[in-house]
């Protein structure tokens, strides 16, 4: 896919990644054919994921994109890792269809907190439909291993081929590589926590 | 697990997550590890990917300090660091507050995450009910 674009907010800590010698800010959009992705490098709190799905709705209707599919993780420390499962939850009821037809088994009950939350409600209030898939994950430690299943689901809902291999590989030395942004993505939910009434523990979905 | 969990979690109570401190000079790498607390027992949990079984040591020593140390399977390059760094093992040490059971303790290891239980001896005596 090629970079198109980058998106930036005030209230993010200042940050490039290098690579090559060439400049990456850290939430970057990509697009190939009519198919585009936003990806972050960094956590951010909900404050700003609610400015952030609000810049990506204003995208998606300047660019005619009919649906939104997020990926997130959903804290599963007893997970069978030889059997990885994915769950959805839509916006939108005309996204149901895609639920059923790829067999993702609908994300039934419980409690959405934090960035996620911020997330799908703006996109619930919004005309544009979002599909969140919650995949399987270890809660503190970088699960690569999640994220190929993710991508798995994701292609098969998208209808596209995407190569796994070169990441099938690469699995252990990811989960070192990635570290410092579960450290640091831990640090950003732990300021969440501050925040939160005391009656609140963070609940079982994050994002 | 069948057991209740401690009300404390990782966002409330940093201790039970704690931070990453690499040393370049020795190539030594912080894991990353995480502490559960049960009524009757910690469970710490390390994340110790391109380690082998056989190239794990777990320690105890006075002060319920534990101590996890793994050689590499093979040389970990961090490119994201100018000049690049070579690291060759893993190593963290932590602090368990309270009675521990040291010769009752006993780990796991899964794909690359190492589990270690450290069951918790309970001191006391019994209260009569009048």
């Amino acid at each position: 896919m090629k970079q198109i674009g980058e998106m930036e907010h005030p209230g993010l800590l200042p940050t490039l990644f290098i690579e090559n010698g060439e400049i990456f800010g850290p939430i970057r959009i990509y697009k190939k054919d009519n198919l585009y992705v936003i990806m972050s490098d960094l956590p951010f709190d909900p404050e700003m994921a609610f400015d952030f799905a609000e810049s990506i709705i204003e995208f998606a209707k300047s660019n005619n994109i009919g649906k939104a599919i997020i990926v997130s993780g959903l804290e599963s420390p007893n997970r069978d890792p030889n059997n990885p499962k994915a769950f959805g939850l839509v916006t939108h009821q005309k996204l149901e269809k895609l639920l059923y037809d790829n067999e993702i088994p609908k994300f039934l009950s419980g409690t959405i907190f934090g960035t996620d939350a911020a997330v799908l409600s703006a996109f619930r209030g919004s005309k544009i439909p979002a599909l969140v898939l919650y995949c399987e994950c270890h809660p503190f430690f970088p699960d690569p291993e999640a994220s190929v299943h993710a991508i798995t689901v994701l292609s098969q809902i998208l209808k596209v081929k995407i190569d796994t291999t070169e990441i099938q590989k690469k699995l252990e030395h990811l989960r070192i590589q990635h570290r410092n942004l579960m450290q640091e993505t831990i640090a950003a939910l732990q300021e969440q926590a501050e925040r939160v009434p005391p009656t609140g523990r963070m609940p079982k979905i994050y994002g | 697990m069948n057991e209740k969990e401690s009300q404390f979690d990782i966002f409330t109570t940093p201790f039970l997550y704690p931070k990453l401190f690499d040393d370049i000079e020795e190539k030594i790498l912080s894991p990353l590890s995480y502490i559960r607390e049960l009524e009757t027992k910690w469970i710490l949990e390390f994340d110790l990917p391109l380690v082998d079984k056989e190239d794990i040591s777990i320690t105890y020593d006075d002060g319920n300090i534990i101590t996890v140390e793994a050689k590499l399977r093979e040389t970990y390059c961090d490119l994201t660091m100018v000049p690049k760094c070579e690291f060759h093992y893993f190593k963290k040490k932590i602090t368990l507050p309270g009675d521990i059971d040291e010769k009752k303790i006993t780990s796991t290891f899964s794909n690359g995450r190492l589990m270690i239980y450290v069951p918790k001896v309970f001191r006391g005596h019994k209260v009569k009910i009048e």
